[in-house]
């Protein structure tokens, strides 16, 4: 696939902003020591915690902002569940696989680029519905999704209950409360990202 | 949660005319992609572009196979596909919310909603965003950042201490005055370059930082934004560009990469140009603050003239260059209080990043001015400044300094706040060089992601602009300041 013009170009695209970004310091979670054997790629909106699961997951330091829109490139750090090494991609927020600005742009290339043992799609809980149409998306485009269900703790203050066993239910997927930035669920969800990758039976289970 | 037995319920689907669509599509589809080709079958429908031509790539031959198809199907289903995907999609998921999901009756009313719905209203949202300017910038990193601490820094320990002691030592190393110059001479690696950045910048730059993590954590920034969104469509940019500009308030480096997140090319070219004209980063912005922390007038003035600028320039520009508007909808993240852990690794992290970029530059220059001063290179060009100087109505002295802002505005400025120590800028001179100098060429950093992200023709068209629009700017202020015998 690589010889292919089109590929090249997207790759040069990321490659090139990579080298620039925030993170001038490619080193840093250095995937130089270990080979991850699985990877896991977190896509979602702009500003639902995306990063703040990122930093909890590889405890290494992207600079998030609680603000929308902030990470552009792509990060990339690894971490280590069980026995198994995990190499984590952050991309920038996107709303649907269908891009519209440049940054979107980005998070979709990589999508159509990588193999992802497992796509984590994080949601603000509270906006569940602007930001579910996205997960059907991803189960529909046949990617091996985990959702986690960020900002639990302000979905509760606005009086807002989800069912979250339902919802793994009716989507046949491993669903996940998180409130990221205290640390609440990330230990469930890495345990979670684990038994899901190493099991094979769920992969593309709705092709 | 209560666990319920489990029971299945089916996943929801599209209606019947698009479902057959879809499949359509699908059966013409025969390579393989990382998503499935279902996937791939419906953003052909949406007519994505860049859909099309990975399929083109993928498909080989039978790709017109696949855009007769495409075409088959949308005559088949006759009226818009892209809303019909995109609304059936939202209709399965309201299926899917009805069932898992529920609202509290009367969501509370907190005090942050209110707090929130103040800071984004014109009337109070004004007042907020003046106290947050005046306490977190002015009193905070001018006086106390730019006064207090480099007081204690430069003066104290480098000016009393460090700096003598140094120079004594190495002079006694290296007898060659020519040589030891490089070091600790006036502008030496040590005496210029590690004094500048540690004890000038640093505290500046550092209170900045902390000023602004502040802000940023407790989700101020985006209503901000709604509060200048009407601004901004005025001059014909969204509010979406207002993250950007904020940003850009932190580095505006960094904030020319953010303007990919705005969707029109207009937008973007637009954005970048008011970033370098009119927006100082947090480096400038601190040590300029500070050179004013004497003077709330000219203070005050800055601000004023830097935001009718931004303005005017903005509206010219918008008008120059038609094209749409794009629509604008931002999800508010709720106020907070900023968590002292989040800002201290933010501080950090900025404050590193910060160093890492000056550090090498401030001794790179100092090692610049070294060698033009002994090739005579130097003096030629401070002399071929003096002129616009002159024109500013400053002290010829300022000339050095400007010439240093072309290393990094935020080292001219460290420039100007030397001279401003030593008591040979009035108000009236503080104002033009710091009013000048914000907007003079961005920092070379800057200058080379312009180019990157939008072209050297147009990085080149900026800057042939800025650089003598800064002194004109400069020239008139004076000119009017004097005019009207205003004493600052």
């Amino acid at each position: 696939m690589s010889n292919i013009p089109f590929f090249e170009i997207v790759k040069n695209t990321l490659m090139g902003a990579r080298r620039t970004g925030q993170d001038s310091k490619d080193s840093i979670g250095g995937l130089d020591d270990v080979i991850p054997a699985k990877k896991l790629i977190v896509v979602g909106n702009p500003n639902v915690g995306k990063s703040v699961v990122f930093n909890r997951l590889t405890g290494r330091y992207v600079v998030v902002s609680n603000y929308p829109g902030t990470t552009v490139e792509i990060s990339r750090g690894k971490t280590r569940i069980h026995d198994l090494w995990f190499e984590i991609v952050d991309t920038p927020g996107m709303y649907s696989l269908r891009p519209i600005s440049d940054e979107e742009r980005v998070g979709r290339e990589l999508l159509l680029l990588e193999t992802a043992d497992a796509v984590l799609h994080v949601l603000d809980a509270k906006n569940l519905e602007r930001m579910l149409p996205f997960t059907l998306q991803l189960i529909e485009a046949g990617y091996p999704v985990i959702l986690a269900l960020n900002m639990m703790d302000e979905a509760r203050n606005l009086g807002v209950k989800i069912d979250t066993a339902r919802l793994r239910n009716i989507l046949g997927i491993p669903v996940v409360e998180t409130i990221a930035l205290t640390g609440q669920g990330i230990d469930e969800l890495r345990n979670t990202i684990y038994d899901y990758t190493c099991s094979t039976e769920n992969q593309f289970s709705r092709v | 949660m209560t666990t319920l037995a489990p029971q299945k319920i089916s996943f929801p689907g599209y209606e019947a005319g698009l479902e057959t669509a879809i499949q359509m599509v699908n059966a013409a589809l025969f390579a393989d992609y990382r998503m499935t080709r279902r996937a791939i079958a419906i953003l052909l429908l949406q007519e994505d572009a860049e859909i099309q031509l990975l399929v083109r790539e993928q498909e080989g031959e039978q790709y017109t196979f696949v855009k007769q198809a495409v075409q088959f199907a949308l005559q088949e289903f006759g009226g818009n596909i892209d809303s019909a995907i995109i609304l059936q999609r939202r209709d399965m998921v309201l299926k899917i919310t009805r069932q898992v999901m529920q609202h509290a009756d009367k969501p509370r009313v907190m005090v942050t909603e209110r707090l929130s719905r103040m800071c984004m209203s014109p009337i109070t949202g004004i007042p907020i965003l003046i106290i947050a300017l005046w306490f977190g910038l002015y009193q905070f990193v001018g006086v106390f950042g730019g006064g207090t601490l480099v007081n204690l820094l430069e003066k104290q320990l480098f000016g009393q201490y460090l700096n003598p002691w140094f120079t004594v030592h190495v002079q006694h190393w290296i007898p060659w005055p020519w040589l030891s110059d490089l070091f600790v001479g006036d502008y030496g690696i040590w005496t210029l370059g590690i004094t500048y950045a540690v004890a000038l910048i640093f505290p500046i730059v550092g209170t900045f930082f902390i000023a602004f993590s502040v802000l940023e954590d407790s989700g101020y920034f985006p209503r901000l934004a709604m509060l200048i969104d009407r601004l901004f469509k005025g001059i014909g940019l969204n509010g979406k560009a207002v993250i950007p500009i904020v940003l850009g308030f932190g580095c505006d480096t960094m904030a020319t990469i953010v303007t990919r997140i705005l969707e029109t090319p207009r937008e973007r070219i637009l954005a970048t140009f008011l970033l370098s004209l009119a927006i100082p980063c947090s480096a400038q912005m601190g040590v300029m603050t500070a050179m004013l922390s004497g003077h709330p007038t000219a203070f005050i003035l800055w601000m004023l003239i830097m935001t009718g600028i931004f303005l005017l320039i903005g509206y010219l520009t918008g008008r120059l260059m038609p094209g749409e508007t794009a629509h604008f909808a931002m999800e508010l993240p709720p106020l907070r209080w900023p968590s002292p852990a989040n800002i201290l690794i933010k501080t950090w992290s900025r404050v590193q990043w910060y160093f890492l970029e000056v550090f090498p530059l401030f001794i790179f220059a100092s090692f610049a001015i070294w060698l033009g001063r002994l090739t005579g290179v130097f003096t030629l060009l401070v002399k071929g400044l003096v002129p616009v100087v002159r024109f500013l109505g400053l002290p010829d002295k300022a000339a050095e300094a400007f010439l240093f802002g072309f290393f990094r505005r935020d080292y001219g400025a460290a420039g100007l706040y030397k001279l401003q120590e030593h008591g040979a800028l009035n108000g009236n001179s503080l104002l033009v060089s710091v009013v000048t100098l914000t907007i003079f060429l961005p920092c070379i950093a800057q200058f080379l992601m312009v180019k990157k992200e939008r072209g050297l023709k147009m990085a080149l068209g900026m800057a042939a602009f800025i650089l003598p629009f800064a002194v004109l700017v400069g020239g008139g202020l004076n000119f009017v300041l004097t005019a009207l015998h205003v004493h600052l």
